[in-house]
């Protein structure tokens, strides 16, 4: 193992790749989870918007890009788009909630390098049920970071408003948009960082140290602020989610996909881009692992007396 | 760490500076040349009356954003009674305080622009005299609450074909501009800035008087004359005026005296800023005869500037080919700074507008900065010539004019490219008629006075895109080669004079040579609106009758097989109050399609037909001929077909993965 002092930007690179090829059925199937999770939301708001359009050719001509069709839709069917919203919402709702499974029992696989694919999926399940109700609580001790970015994203806001207003340029443009946001989304890739390395302390430590969430939350931002190559690291991390993200946006402008095979072709295309994102944030979480296995050992939980006496 | 913030700090003081535009302390300015061309082009006699002429000398203090002037204005009595009172236009009262009519009527905002705190503007008369006579003592507000009507009673009548002059010293004091008129920063437009006569307005012998107070909804009415005015500025300003400028004269203290002559107008503006230049261009009309363009703009607006300039010159030369020529040699377009745009851009004077629309997010192919230039442009033919009482009758002008944009943009920029980005396409015409209200909805109908509407929307709903969509209509109607002669004909008829919509609906009937009463009753006199829709569509294998057949031992059974065609019944309805003709195309399986009429009596009407292939689809008014009508259930198919709500979910699906992918694993 790597002593934590020596643990370069290059070597927490290196492990994703590695874990992509070792573990690529388990990426796959959490993967699945999320196609599953992308399909019915997609049905959903199909079947919502179809009740009100699937009569009215206007509504091809709107989705093929007609403006004016599409203003007329959205008023004449204000309800169904609201359901469509409400039906993506609770989709994130759900996905919200099914990730800390899903991130404990990749944290989990990850490691502790499970063999075989029983053993990887038992390890998967165990270290998602294990740590659910923790990674809830983390998610609660995020809170005061993210209303921190919520501040700073809202005095940005508030100073680059007018400037945004009467932009003239793409160049006018750019920085206000950068001080609008460029704080915010550094508080929150801080944050962020943080929530990723204190899931992997309560994984890996769980059942050697159950250890405390508000005291590893503590700790952990103390280890992220003291190594800014983690921040590097995830940093890196998100720049390929958003390079492949507007990579596909930029290939696919202008390509009209027509019909129900276009449809069906335009979610397979998606999903191979959904998947590529997914490799990329595995790999990350990957580096963390391993960056995190050299952490110092946090503090044994204290046991109580009563509890000690009970099993002597 | 103190060296840590110091650098962040120099960080963002580069960051901010970047964001603006510095243009350094105001220069002075290379003194402009007299233009040397006449007010009217070509010269040639009176266009009009001119009963109303006005001669000024102001001065304006770009420090203060004050106005120091003295005006002589000749009227006629045109009309055919004497009279013994006059009123005047003090518009700029409107800004003065929270009691004004204006400010009731607008609550301190228009179009997203928002009156400030400090930026109170108003209009001191000072001196009012006739014949030497000192009258200002006489001179009274008609509402002491409103002030921006005052009228001054006469000791002797003017009698019909008599002239008087009537002399006035007054200061203005600047809005901070957040409707039509005032300053921001260095920029000041002034508009309505000076005490303007009513207009006499009725029969021969019976006209009264037209002077309305200034309310949010309504504009300007007023007569035609000549206009000499003689600006004095700081040389440090470029300025841009109604008309011609005559000549131009350096006076001590760095200030200039700028002489315009404007003919045929009824109403003078003007624009002084330090930093804007002139990016000029020329239209080319009919017997080589040509117009210039100026638009002025900062230099940092300047790629908006052409943008501008282009749609000027095409609408110049399309208005002037499609209805009457543009009579006047010059055409100004002032592009308001960007903080200035809200409330001064998109105004119209003769010879002069104001535009706007200049913005990072108006990518080439989203044409509402070339449409604003396009509509204003279009206003010195609907209402810059045929000068109607907008008060009144503000659809006359304004939805009169979206009709004619709505043409000029089609004809420059082709069918539905009024936005033509990333794979969006629109007629801008149909986005607005898409954006405003139902017509059914709205409690005013068109022909209400702009004052009298239930609320600002529903005046923006009539005045602009529903009048677009009723004129449409009639055009469709009647056939677009005669609708374009009329309309000709009727801008001939009344150019340099007050026409009413009577006038122009009579126009219209005579010129389209169809009786549009019943038309024009139900769409611009009453409430309601079209209302078209397929009630219902069925399909079945078509049969001969089943059953028992005859009586007694003669019993026969038919089974009626079937002949292989489907019997088919639609019908169609129209709970709307406005009841037209229409079509209604019915579209077979078999690729065939069949046409009936439906004269549109009555609410609904019920259409049997046999045919070979079944029935896949009903089109209503499948010539968009009813665009007063809502288009979205003018076209039904029998079948459903879940294909292009797949495709929307598609997309949609897969933005909400990537907020998944941003949440979780």
């Amino acid at each position: 193992m790597i002593p934590a002092h020596r643990f370069g930007l290059a070597d927490l690179i290196a492990a994703g790749p590695r874990a992509v090829a070792r573990y690529t059925g388990t990426l796959l199937a959490v993967f699945v989870v999320q196609t599953i999770v992308a399909a019915a939301c997609m049905l959903g708001v199909a079947v919502v918007l179809a009740q009100a359009f699937a009569h009215l050719p206007m509504w091809d001509e709107a989705v093929d890009g007609n403006l004016a069709a599409l203003m007329w839709c959205l008023r004449a069917a204000r309800a169904n788009f609201l359901a469509s919203g409400g039906i993506v919402f609770a989709a994130l709702l759900l996905w919200q909630l099914a990730s800390w499974f899903l991130a404990g029992g990749l944290y989990g696989v990850l490691g502790q390098r499970p063999e075989g694919r029983a053993e990887t999926a038992r390890c998967f399940g165990a270290s998602g049920a294990a740590t659910y109700l923790a990674y809830a609580r983390l998610a609660l001790c995020s809170i005061p970071g993210w209303l921190v970015a919520m501040f700073a994203l809202g005095a940005g806001m508030g100073w680059a408003d007018p400037r945004i207003q009467y932009a003239l340029t793409v160049g006018d443009l750019v920085v206000p948009l950068a001080v609008a946001f460029l704080p915010a989304l550094a508080i929150l890739h801080v944050v962020g960082t943080i929530g990723d390395y204190a899931r992997v302390e309560l994984t890996l430590r769980h059942d050697s140290h159950e250890p405390g969430v508000v005291m590893t939350y503590a700790r952990t931002t103390l280890f992220v602020l003291r190594r800014p190559i983690v921040l590097v690291h995830a940093g890196l991390g998100w720049l390929v989610f958003a390079l492949v993200t507007f990579g596909y946006a930029f290939l696919a402008q202008g390509h009209a996909m027509y019909g129900a095979e276009g449809a069906v072709t335009l979610f397979v295309i998606r999903q191979g881009v959904a998947l590529a994102r997914t490799a990329v944030r595995f790999g990350v979480m990957a580096g963390q692992v391993e960056l995190g296995r050299t952490r110092p050992l946090p503090p044994r939980r204290a046991e109580p007396a009563g509890e000690a006496a009970k099993r002597a | 760490m103190y060296n840590v913030a110091v650098r962040i700090a120099a960080l963002l003081v580069l960051l901010a500076a970047a964001c603006g535009h510095d243009h350094g302390p105001p220069r002075v300015q290379k003194r402009p040349k007299p233009d040397g061309s006449a007010p009217l082009r070509g010269g040639g006699p009176p266009r009009s009356p001119r009963n109303a002429s006005y001669k000024i000398e102001a001065r304006l203090d770009v420090q203060r954003h004050t106005i120091t002037a003295s005006e002589t204005l000749t009227w006629k009595n045109i009309g055919g009674s004497p009279v013994d009172s006059l009123p005047f236009h003090l518009y700029l009262n409107a800004f003065k305080n929270e009691k004004s009519l204006f400010w009731r009527t607008s609550h301190g905002a228009m179009r997203g622009a928002h009156a400030s705190d400090t930026g109170w503007g108003w209009i001191q008369v000072e001196s009012v005299q006739i014949d030497g006579i000192e009258l200002v003592t006489k001179l009274h507000y008609t509402d002491p609450d409103d002030q921006t009507v005052a009228e001054l009673p006469l000791d002797k009548p003017v009698a019909p074909g008599e002239t008087i002059q009537v002399s006035f010293k007054f200061t203005d004091q600047l809005p901070e501009v957040y409707a039509r008129t005032g300053y921001k920063g260095d920029f000041h437009m002034v508009g309505q800035w000076f005490p303007k006569i009513g207009v006499r307005a009725g029969p021969p012998g019976e006209e009264h008087w037209e002077c309305k107070p200034f309310y949010a909804t309504t504009e300007f009415f007023a007569d035609f004359g000549t206009y000499d005015v003689a600006l004095t500025v700081p040389s440090t300003h470029q300025v841009a005026a109604t008309g011609v400028l005559v000549s131009a004269n350096d006076l001590a203290g760095n200030m200039r005296t700028l002489v315009y002559r404007a003919e045929d107008v009824h109403d003078f503006a003007w624009m002084a800023d330090p930093y804007m230049r002139m990016y000029s261009g020329t239209a080319k009309l009919e017997h080589n005869e040509t117009v210039e363009v100026r638009v002025w703009a900062r230099p940092e607006q300047e790629a908006f500037a052409q943008r501008h300039r282009d749609a000027a010159i095409g609408a110049i030369e399309r208005f002037s080919a499609d209805f009457t020529p543009y009579p006047w040699p010059i055409m100004t377009i002032i592009d308001p700074p960007p903080d200035a745009a809200a409330g001064a851009g998109g105004m119209e004077y003769p010879t002069l507008v104001t535009t706007g629309g200049d913005s990072v997010f108006m990518r080439p192919g989203i044409r509402l900065p070339e449409y604003i230039t396009i509509h204003e442009v279009g206003h010195n033919w609907f209402q810059g010539m045929l000068a109607s009482n907008e008060a009144d009758e503000a659809w006359l002008d304004e939805g009169v004019n979206e009709w004619a944009d709505a043409h000029v943009m089609t004809e420059l920029y082709g069918p539905r490219r009024g936005i033509d980005w990333l794979g969006w396409q629109a007629e801008l015409s149909d986005v607005f008629a898409a954006y405003f209200p139902d017509r059914a909805g709205i409690p005013s109908p068109i022909a209400t006075a702009a004052y009298a509407f239930v609320d600002t929307e529903a005046y923006g709903a009539q005045s602009y895109a529903n009048t677009q969509r009723a004129l449409a209509t009639l055009e469709q109607m009647v056939g677009s080669t005669k609708m374009m002669a009329a309309m000709r004909a009727y801008t001939n008829a009344w150019s340099f004079k007050h026409p009413t919509g009577r006038d122009l609906f009579a126009a219209l009937a005579q010129g389209t040579g169809k009786d549009l009463e019943s038309y024009i009753a139900q769409v611009f006199e009453q409430v309601g609106g079209v209302a078209l829709a397929v009630r219902s569509a069925t399909c079945a294998p078509a049969h001969p009758p089943r059953g028992i057949f005859d009586d007694g031992s003669d019993h026969k059974l038919h089974d009626g097989a079937e002949t292989g065609s489907w019997q088919c019944e639609v019908v169609v309805q129209n709970t709307g109050t406005v009841h037209v003709p229409v079509d209604v195309e019915l579209r077979f399986a078999d690729g065939s399609s069949e046409r009936r009429s439906w004269d549109g009596l009555g609410a609904w009407k019920r259409i049997e037909i046999e045919r070979s292939a079944k029935l896949v689809e009903v089109v209503l008014d499948p010539d968009h001929v009813l665009a007063l009508d809502s288009p979205l259930r003018h076209d039904e198919r029998i079948e459903g077909d879940g294909a292009a709500s797949l495709r929307a979910a598609a997309r949609i699906s897969s933005w909400a993965q990537t907020l998944m992918q941003l949440e979780g694993p």
